[in-house]
C-alpha cells in the first residue's frame, strides 16, 4: 500500500521538513495524519503523489518505488490515488457533474463509463440532486464533496485527503470526515491530514500518526502490521 | 466532443490576434519557401530545355591533317558520355552558312577564300549534358594541339546554375526566419493558454493525465494552425503566379502531389512549434 521507510526530505532553502519518518498504511486502513502547520504533513502528502522525491530513504505506494520510478510512469502511479485538497480545487465554469467527469476524460476514460460512474459517484457523497450545480452556487461543504467525488471515480486504492475541512465550519468538517469514513467502510484506505485535533473526538480509537517540526512523534497504530 | 478536439480551438477562441499571427507567419514562410522554389524549379525546367540542345562543336585549326581529327573522333566515340559525333568540313560548313543566312548569300558567294573552320559536332547523352560534365569534356579536348576552339554555351549554362542555387539559398534563409517567427508566436500563444488554464493543468497532473494526453489538443491546434497557413500562402502564390504568368509566358507550377505535400509541411511545422514550446512546460519540473 503506502510505506515511508526512513524518509527525510530537505529543500534546499528551508531545510528539513520530514525527518526520518517510517509508517506503513495498509489496504483499508482509515488514518489521521495530524500536527500543526510545519509539521510536514503537506510534505508527506507531496512524497505519497511524487511530486516531491525523498532526500533520503524510501517511499512505495502501490507498487511504485520512489527510487525507481521514472518520470512517465508518475501518471500512472497517480490514477491509483484519489486527492482532495483544502481548497477544492474545482474548475469554476464546469458543473458538479462535469467537474467529476473531467478527471475520468482525461486519463481516456471511454464515454459510457463515463456516463455510468459519474452519477453513481455524486450520489455515493449525496450530490445527486446538485449534479448540474457551478462550484459558485454549492456551499463549501458541497464543493468539497464534488472533489471528494472527482477523487473516487476513478476507483483509487486509497483518498489522500490534504486538510479537506481547513476552509469549513465545524458542522461541514464533521459532514465531510463522516463521508471519509463512508468511503473507507465500503473498503477504500484513506489517509487524512489535519491539524484540527478536534475532529478526532469522536474517532476514539482511530489510528493516529502525529508528526511536529518534520519528525513522526506518535503513531497508535504503529508495530501491529 | 471529444477532448481533444474540443480543446483544440479553445486558443483560437482565448487569443485570436496571437493565433491569426501564428497562421499568418507561417503562410509567409511556405509562401517565400514555395515562391523561391518555383523558381528553382523553372529555371531546372529552362535547364533541362537547354541541355536537350546542348552540343559541344570542337572548331580545328585550319590545315589539320584528317588522319589527326579522324584520330580525335575515334577517342570521342570512347567516351561514354558520347551520344554522337558528326565531322563538318570546311565546305559543308560553307554549305550551312549559305543556306541557313540566306541575307547574307551574296556575302559567300563571293568569297574566294573559304573562312569557315572544319569542326567536330558532338552531341552528349542525356543525363551528361549539365555544367560541370560539359566542361569537363571541353577540357579533355581542348588538350589537342590542333583544336582551335571548344564552343558549348558555358557561360549562361553556368550564369543559371548559380541562379538555381541562390533561389534555393534565398528560399531557405528567408523561409527559415519566417518559420522561426512563427514557432515563437505559437509558443507566445500556448503559453498565454497554459496560464489561462493552470487550474485545469495542474488537476490533469493530479489526476494522472499524462503528458502526451495534454499535450494533444496542442498539438493538434498547431497543425491545424500549420494547414491554414499553408492554404493562404497557396491562394497567394496562385495569385502572385497568374499574375506573373501574363507577363511571362509558359511557366511551370508545381503538381497537385507537390501542393499536397507542401500544405502537409504546414501541419508539421506548426505541430513541431507547438511540441518545442510544450516540451518546457510539460516536461520541465518534477510533476
Amino acid at each position: 500500500m503506502i510505506l515511508f521507510k526512513n524518509v527525510s526530505k530537505e529543500y534546499p532553502k528551508t531545510g528539513y521538513a520530514l525527518r526520518d519518518v517510517s509508517f506503513h498504511l495498509r489496504r483499508g486502513e482509515f488514518v489521521f495524519v495530524t500536527g500543526p502547520s510545519g509539521a510536514g504533513k503537506t510534505t508527506l502528502v507531496k512524497l505519497v503523489t511524487m511530486e516531491e522525491r525523498p532526500s533520503a530513504g524510501t517511499v512505495r505506494v502501490s507498487g511504485f518505488s520512489s527510487d525507481r520510478i521514472k518520470r512517465r510512469e508518475i501518471p500512472y502511479l497517480r490514477r491509483r490515488l484519489g486527492v482532495v485538497f483544502q481548497d477544492f480545487r474545482l474548475l469554476k465554469n464546469r458543473t458538479a457533474r462535469e467537474n467529476v467527469a473531467f478527471s475520468m476524460e482525461v486519463i481516456g476514460t471511454p464515454r459510457e463509463q463515463i456516463g455510468l460512474a459519474v452519477p453513481r459517484t455524486l450520489a455515493a457523497v449525496g450530490l445527486a440532486s446538485k449534479a448540474d450545480h457551478l462550484p459558485a452556487e454549492l456551499s463549501g461543504g458541497e464543493q468539497q464533496r464534488v472533489a471528494i467525488a472527482r477523487a473516487l471515480v476513478n476507483e483509487p486504492f486509497v483518498l489522500l485527503a490534504d486538510e479537506p475541512t481547513g476552509n469549513l465550519d465545524e458542522r461541514v468538517s464533521k459532514d465531510i470526515l463522516r463521508v471519509c469514513k463512508d468511503i473507507n467502510l465500503r473498503g477504500m484506505a484513506v489517509l487524512f491530514v489535519t491539524h484540527n485535533r478536534t475532529l478526532l473526538d469522536d474517532y476514539v480509537g482511530a489510528r493516529v500518526i502525529e508528526l511536529d517540526r518534520g519528525a513522526l512523534v506518535s503513531d497508535t497504530g504503529a508495530g501491529d502490521s | 466532443m471529444r477532448y481533444t478536439p474540443r480543446e483544440a480551438f479553445f486558443a483560437f477562441r482565448r487569443a485570436p490576434l496571437l493565433s491569426a499571427l501564428s497562421v499568418v507567419t507561417i503562410a509567409f514562410a511556405l509562401y517565400t519557401l514555395a515562391v523561391f522554389g518555383l523558381v528553382w524549379l523553372n529555371i531546372e525546367r529552362v535547364l533541362d530545355d537547354v541541355a536537350q540542345r546542348v552540343e559541344v562543336i570542337v572548331f580545328l585549326e585550319d590545315g589539320t591533317d584528317p588522319a589527326e581529327s579522324a584520330t580525335l573522333m575515334s577517342e570521342l566515340a570512347t567516351y561514354p558520355e558520347v551520344d554522337s559525333i558528326a565531322y563538318v568540313s570546311k565546305d559543308d560548313a560553307l554549305a550551312r552558312a549559305r543556306g541557313d543566312l540566306s541575307e547574307y548569300r551574296e556575302l559567300y558567294e563571293d568569297l574566294e577564300v573559304n573562312p569557315l573552320p572544319a569542326s567536330i559536332e558532338i552531341e552528349l547523352k542525356p543525363g551528361f549534358r549539365r555544367s560541370a560534365q560539359v566542361n569537363e569534356i571541353a577540357a579533355r579536348v581542348e588538350r589537342f594541339p590542333f583544336v582551335e576552339e571548344v564552343k558549348y554555351g558555358e557561360e549562361w549554362v553556368s550564369k543559371l546554375n548559380f541562379l538555381q542555387d541562390m533561389s534555393l539559398f534565398l528560399g531557405l534563409v528567408v523561409g527559415g526566419i519566417f518559420a522561426a517567427v512563427a514557432f515563437v508566436a505559437i509558443g507566445a500563444t500556448i503559453n498565454l493558454v497554459l496560464i489561462a488554464r493552470e487550474d485545469e493543468f495542474a488537476i490533469m497532473k493530479m489526476v494522472g493525465a499524462t503528458p502526451g494526453f495534454i499535450a494533444q489538443p496542442f498539438i493538434l491546434e498547431g497543425f491545424v494552425k500549420g494547414v491554414v497557413g499553408a492554404i493562404l500562402a497557396l491562394v497567394l502564390l496562385t495569385a502572385t503566379f497568374s499574375a506573373l504568368e501574363q507577363r511571362v509566358l509558359a511557366l511551370g507550377f508545381y503538381t497537385p502531389a507537390q501542393i499536397v505535400t507542401g500544405v502537409a509541411l504546414g501541419g508539421v511545422l506548426g505541430a513541431v512549434g507547438s511540441i518545442l514550446s510544450l516540451r518546457r512546460h510539460l516536461y520541465g519540473g518534477t510533476a
